[in-house]
Order: C-alpha cells, then structure tokens, then sequence
C-alpha cells in the first residue's frame, strides 16, 4: 500500500470541489442566468444601439463579481474552517502532508471556480447569439485573464486562512483584492503624492498582485487584438504569484500548532 | 511503501518529550502540558494511557500525530522516527470528539480516508462496508454526516482508524459519548485487534474501562508520567481490605468484632470490612456466635482509588497534580 | 395576535405612509439625487475599480432616459445634469464614441429641444477626439459642429481635413471642408452637412436629427419664397398680406404656404415677414 502525492492532493481536491457543490455554491449560477436573460430582453429597448456591448459588461462584470466574492468567501474558510472544527486531526495522522493537503485544497476550489466560469461563459454566449445573433469568441480571451485574476485570489484567502481566523482573513483578502485592483493608481502614486519615497512606491507594487493586468474586458469588448504573447505572460505572472503565495501559506502551516 | 513495520522494535518509544503552551490573552504565560515524559509500548500489547482531565493525555497524542509540536524530546512509532511518513500508512487514529463534514456520508468519508492511503477503489469501498458494518453504522451509510449523533460520529471515527488495517491504532477516549452498547463494540474491537496481534494505545480518563482491557498502564498527572506497567504490578500492594458475609440463624449478637473496620447488616446477613491481619480472629468470632461465613473477599484497591492517593487537585475546577 | 403580528401588520401601512411625506418634503432634492449619486467621473472610477466598462454603460443608459425624459415629461427643461452625465459617462469609458457623439448632440441642439449650448457639446467631442485619436466620425462631428453651431467655417474646416487624414476616412470629407470655406452659401453648405450626416447615420436619433434639419432648410427656402412675393404683393396692394394664401395671385406654389409639419407659415409683423407658426414644432425664434 502507498500512495503518490499527487494521488493524495487530487483526492483532497476532489473532496474540496464536492463540498463546495454540496454548499450549493454553484446555486450562484442560477442568478447568473436570470441576470443575462433579463439584460439580454431588456437592454436592447432601452440603450442606443449599445446591446451588444451592454449584454458583454454585464456578463464579463458578473462573472468577475460572483468569482471574487466566491473566490475569497469560500477561500477563507477552507483551512481556519478546518482548524476551528478539528476535521482536520483525522486527516494529518493519515500519511497526508500539509502542503499537500493545502494545494489540494487550492485545487479543489479553483476546479469549481473554473467549472463556474465556464458555465457563466457559455451562458454569456449563448444570449449573445439570441439577441445579436453572433457570439464573439474572443470574449474567451477576457474569461481566461479573468480566471487567472480569481485563482489569484483564492490563493490569496488560503494564505490568509493559514494565518488566522476566517473573520480576519476574509478581510485581509478583500482589502489585498482591492488594493491590487487599484494597481494602476498605486504605480502612478508619485504623481499623486511626491513626498512619498521611490521604494516605498516599488515595493507596495510588486509587493501586491496586481490584478489589473488580469483585466481584459475593455480591450475584448471593444475587439482590440490580445496576442497570445500577452495571455502567455499573464500565465506566466499569475504562475509567479501563485507559487509565491502558496509557498508562502506551506511555510507557515507546516509549524504552525493546531488546537 | 508496502513493507510492513516487522522490525521488531518498541511500537511506541517516546523519550523525555516537552510541551508546553502559551495561555493567557494580553499577558502571556507558559503553562507545561507535558514535563520529561518517556514511555515505551511493546508491540501486540492493549496500552492504556490514564489520567484525570488536563493531564496531557490528549497533548501526547497530537505530538505523536504531528498536530502539535513538541518543545523537546523525540517519538519513534513502528521503529520510524516522527518526520518519516512510513509508518502513517500503518497506523490509525481516533480523535478526541471528532468532528467530520458535514456534507459527506460516511460512506464517503471512509471512502476518502481510504484514497489518502493509496488503497485501491475496489478495495477501500470493500473495507468501508465491513467497517460501517462492525461498528453497527451500515444503515446511516448513505446518511450525511451533519444528521449524526454524537454516539455515531464516535463509532465512524472508530471505523476511520481501521480502514488501512493498521498495526497500531492510536484512540482518544473511545468510549466516549457512547451509550452502553456502543461502549461494548469499542471493547470488542479492541480485543479483536489485540487477538490479531495489532497494537492498541488508547487514553481514558474511565478507569474501569482500562482496568478490564489493558495489558499495561501509564498514569499521568500534571504532564508527568507517575507510573508504568502491568496492571497487577502497579495494584498489586493495594490489596486494601477484605470483605466477609457472615450469615446469622438465630439472633445475630449485639457486638461487633474488634477486628472490623465497617459493618452494614443486609437484613440477616452483616457485611464486614475487615483489615487482612485481623481476618482469622474476626473468622473466630463469628464461629464462636453460631454465625455461617458466607464468602470472604477481597476488595483490591482500584485504580481509582490509587488515583486519589496518587494525585491531589490544586483547586476544585483546576488540574490535577502529584501529591508530592 | 401575537406581537410579532401586530408589528408587522402596523408598521407596513405607517411605512408606507412616512416614505409618502419623506419624498414629498425631500422632492427638491430628487432631480439631483435620481440622477447622479457621484460628481465627477474620476469619484465613480475609484469606487468601481475593474467595473468601469458597466459603470459606463450605466451612466450612458441613464443618461439616454435622462434626456429622453426631460424632454417629453419634464415642464421646466433644463437639461442640467446633461453635462455631468456624460463626464461621468465619458472618464468611465473614454472610448465610448457614442457618448461623445450623441451627448455633443443633445447638448448642442438648440433648446427646447436639446440643451441649446454648443460650446458644452463642442468641448465633450474635443475629449472624445483626445482619447480616440483614430476616430474620424467624431472629427467630423466636431468639424460640422463648430460650423453648424458656432459660426466658425475655418475652424471647422481645418478639423474636417485633419480628419481626412485618419485611416478609413470617407474622400468626400476634403471636399466638404473646401465647400464650407468657400462659403457658397450658408444654407448650401449645411444642407450638404446635414445630407452627409442623413445618409451615413444609421437609424435613430442622429438620423432623424439629421432629417429635421434638411426638412427646416427646406423651409427656410420657402419662408424665403414667401417672402419675395409678399415684398411684391406689399409694393402692388400697398399693405403686407395677411395670410400666405394672398400670396396664391403670384403662381406661388401651395407646397410653399405650409411648413414640413404642415402647419400654414405665419405673416408676423414684427419681423415683416413670413415664419413659422407658433404652433409649429418647427417654431424657433429665428
């Protein structure tokens, strides 16, 4: 008897995604199809010609929105959750490691993330094929940045969630989520506010993920060419940051002393 | 990973372990759970390791398990040190009052734990169903876990421990919350696993329980290990007192011996506590007054009352600590 | 009925009833409340980060029914928020043509039917030619524009042929800008605009904008017409005509004596001349 590592973190995984649909997280799915039934019969009638576009916003919004606060809400809890309730005991006297047990857990959410988005995808695209009559493929481009931005953040929440309660760190997680959105603001700091020191300015930019790259939608909505060279850097980036967080959340889980 | 642990060393060697644990929210102090504490379990033997409530029991287990940390001190378990992962594939563990999701069956659950150890589908989805079934939960197989007492949660996490077959299990107060039936499962598998030659390492604060089943004893107190070893050797100066039922024909006299301690009369029997040395003379007695001894027993001091010697409480609510 | 009951059943009319005398005390500040929630573009950015392609639309949405509103329902059209709207609009979504476009119209148009104030709607097609320097629609926009509504031929051609310039852009956009500085005629130069525009718009407001000026240029010809035979009319009978018909003696053709709405042209004396009635929707005061 024995087994690989990588059966361990797919079975850990596999057992995340199935709670996360037994939440009825994916319930959030039925929102979504009526937000684009309604905005695809509604929005014509009113807009001037701006359907198609209007129809895009509000679907490649959502999609950001419902993954976010998925993202982070269901992130936060997967391992304080896991420590407040002692489920966890059984499971480390089993010859599961804890950075094992951590990337499976990272895995399982993003699984059900991806399964999310790409529903959300398909459901974007088949009301823009019912009321413009055309589904334009390079939204998929958006979707992918987009997704790369929510892995990010579940990272994020499972760092925080190794370091504290889940009360904390839904906190901590929304506020680095939002400071990384105002990325562009942070850089352009000097601008702003002078007398703030050169380093300063540096570290907090790299210091935070900067989510903004991952924000693909104006330029698909306005059908700008994204080259493959730029989604493959952004996959390369969002590789970097992964990496970094999740190193950082095995780190501090491996001693740390659980109740 | 499939070689069995046959190498003929100690199942449990735990050598000058140190825990101790910060209390305390604004001002912190340390508070030692576990102080220098060495035991070592011997393959095949029922283990009990004994103590009153916040003694370091349950602390002992999370070290070995690698929940906690210990400060110092090293534990071997099957002839491997802590930090290898081998011999978690031959070990089980029972938590102190488990908790498993809610959202699963126990079906799943043990079909999950069965997946960690690398067992093969057909066979862990086997073992599961024997499981569920030895432990009387076959069926609330396919109950979600959120709809289970506490009675039940305790038999799955009984049933989780055995699902690789282990050579050791590891159980935290396993009676606990179990009603009477249940408390008689959990000693029948016990006794299965030792007749199997498995090793059984389990804590209790119920001395009863260790007293009918346990080859051998720790009794902790205040993180400190007291005493070790067989049972009869640990009791067997504490033979305290003898108790002899004298039946009376006629009218069962006025006095009592001078060599009894305590009398009760059970209508027209008398029940006496009589101290060893003065047996003979209080026998003699009883036969000169026409009474019928009836039986003369003798009454063992338990470990519960070799607890109370041993350990006195610093305050009511408070840990316990040798009295020294 | 327990007290939950009674709560519940009390305090839902009595609800009802304070939001009634709430809005009504608070009814002056509902315009601006219904419309903007934030001053300025840069506020609304910063509390959406990510979101602004939506906010945009948003705003843009709730610019259309703004204007649409106020000019059907509203009795005092003052088309205030018109220009913060579509700041907002526009810093959301700077590349938002149609805002540019369609808000420079609703601000340029003279009131009651737009917000009559062509400087506004001049300074928000500058920005959007800024930000979409490859647009050359909103460049023609802007050359018609300061043309149409500020009087200013050599402004307006100069901007026509930098957009000529832009890749994509339609030959006849040179021509044009030649056309309106050689000045052949006011009127000529704008009938040939609003023909431009007519022609390229797609259905909707700008084309029908577009139809109602080549419609009142008409006009003015006629109004012209009329003029001329009633100056011959004054020097024959002595005295102005009273009504267009008199006018009939001069083979004048009855097409002439009514506006494009239908409505009869007018014989106003202050002017000393024919104009459209004030019934007419075509009635401007000049």
């Amino acid at each position: 008897m024995g087994s690989s590592r990588l059966t361990r973190v797919l079975a850990v995984a596999a057992n995340t995604h199935r709670e996360t649909v037994r939440e009825r997280v994916l319930y959030n799915l039925v929102f979504f199809a009526i937000l684009m039934t309604l905005s695809g019969l509604l929005v014509g009638d009113l807009s001037v010609q701006q359907d198609e576009k209007i129809v895009k916003d509000i679907g490649l919004a959502a999609m950001d929105v419902f993954g976010t606060l998925i993202a982070i809400f269901i992130g936060v809890g997967l391992v304080s959750k896991e420590i407040e309730r002692r489920s966890l005991h059984p499971l480390l006297a089993k010859p599961l490691g804890r950075g094992e047990f951590l990337l499976g857990k990272f895995a399982g959410l993003g699984f059900t993330l991806l399964v999310n988005v790409a529903a959300m995808s398909a459901g974007l695209l088949l009301t823009l094929l019912a009321t413009r009559g055309r589904a334009d493929l390079g939204l998929l481009k958006a979707v992918y940045a987009l997704f790369l931005g929510l892995l990010l953040a579940v990272a994020l929440a499972l760092l925080f969630s190794t370091l504290t309660s889940s009360v904390m760190a839904a906190i901590c997680t929304t506020c680095v989520v939002v400071a990384g959105r105002f990325s562009d603001v942070i850089h352009n700091m000097k601008q702003v506010a002078p007398g703030v020191p050169g380093w300063f300015v540096h570290a907090l930019y790299y210091g935070v993920p900067n989510f903004r790259v991952f924000d693909l939608k104006n330029p698909v909505v306005y059908g700008d060419p994204v080259g493959w060279d730029v989604l493959g850097w952004l996959t390369l980036t969002a590789l970097a940051w992964l990496s970094v967080l999740i190193g950082c959340a095995m780190l501090a889980f491996r001693t740390r002393d659980l109740q | 990973m499939s070689h069995r642990m046959t190498n003929g060393s100690a199942a449990l060697e735990v050598s000058g372990l140190r825990k101790s644990y910060k209390v305390g929210h604004i001002v912190q102090k340390r508070r030692l759970a576990l102080d220098e504490l060495s035991l070592s379990v011997e393959r095949g033997e029922v283990f009990g390791y004994l103590g009153p409530n916040g003694s370091g029991k349950t602390t002992t287990l999370k070290v070995v398990m690698g929940i906690v940390r210990p400060d110092a001190g090293s534990v071997t378990v099957l002839g491997s040190p802590l930090g290898e992962p081998a011999w978690r594939y031959h070990a089980g563990y029972l938590p102190e009052q488990p908790y498993f999701y809610d959202y699963l069956t126990p079906f799943e659950y043990l079909d999950y734990s069965g997946r960690l150890f690398g067992l093969a589908t057909a066979t862990r989805r086997r073992r599961a169903d024997e499981l569920l079934e030895r432990v009387g939960l076959d069926r609330s197989r396919d109950v979600a876990l959120r709809r289970f007492s506490k009675g039940m949660s305790q038999r799955l996490g009984l049933a989780q421990a055995l699902i690789n077959d282990p050579e050791i299990v590891f159980l935290d107060e396993p009676m606990s919350g179990l009603d009477p039936i249940g408390r008689r499962l959990v000693r029948d598998v016990i006794m299965d696993l030792k007749r199997r030659g498995k090793t059984v390492f389990f804590s209790t604060h119920i001395l009863p329980d260790a007293e009918a089943l346990c080859d051998r004893v720790a009794l902790l107190g205040g993180g400190r290990l007291l005493r070790a070893g067989r049972l009869d050797e640990i009791l067997s100066l504490d033979v305290s007192h003898l108790e002899v039922l004298i039946g009376w024909h006629g009218a069962a006299p006025a006095d009592a011996p001078a060599g009894a301690r305590d009398r009760s009369v059970l209508g027209e029997r008398w029940r006496l506590e009589v101290e060893e040395a003065s047996l003979v003379s209080v026998l003699e007695w009883a036969v000169a007054r026409r009474g019928r001894v009836l039986s003369v027993q003798p009454i063992r001091q338990s470990l519960e009352d070799y607890f109370f010697k041993e350990l006195v409480a610093v305050e009511p609510s408070g840990p316990w600590v040798p009295r020294d | 009925m327990t007290a939950g009951r009674y709560g519940f059943l009390l305090g839902l009319p009595l609800m009802v009833l304070c939001q009634r005398q709430v809005d009504a005390r608070l009814g002056r500040w509902g315009a601006w409340q219904q419309a903007l929630y934030f001053w300025s573009g840069e506020q609304v950015k910063r509390l959406t980060p990510g979101f602004e392609n939506l906010m945009a639309d948003l705003y843009w949405l709730r610019t259309v029914q703004y204007f649409g509103a106020e000019r059907l329902f509203s009795t005092d059209k003052r088309f205030e928020l018109l220009e913060p709207l579509i700041e907002i609009t526009t810093t959301l979504d700077p590349r938002l043509e149609v805002a540019y476009r369609y808000g420079a119209i609703f601000l340029c148009e003279p009131w009651p039917v737009g917000k009559g104030d062509p400087e506004a709607g001049i300074k928000v097609l500058e920005k959007g030619a800024r930000n979409l320097p490859r647009s050359w629609r909103l460049r023609q926009d802007l050359g018609y524009f300061r043309y149409l509504f500020l009087r200013d031929a050599a402004g307006g051609a100069q901007v026509l042929l930098e957009a000529a310039k832009l890749p994509g852009a339609p030959f006849w956009l040179e021509t044009l800008a030649g056309t309106i500085l050689a000045r052949g005629g006011e009127r000529q130069s704008s009938r040939l605009v609003w023909q431009r525009m007519y022609e390229q718009a797609e259905a909707g407001i700008l084309r029908e904008n577009a139809r109602y000026n080549l419609q009142r240029l008409d006009a003015l010809d006629a109004i012209d017409a009329l003029n001329a035979a009633a100056k011959r009319f004054a020097e024959q009978q002595g005295r102005p005509p009273r009504e267009a018909r008199e006018l009939m003696a001069f083979g004048l053709d009855p097409r002439l004596l009514k506006d494009p709405t239908g409505v009869p042209f007018e014989y106003d004396p202050a002017r000393q001349g024919f104009w459209f009635s004030k019934s007419s929707g075509m009635w401007r005061s000049s």
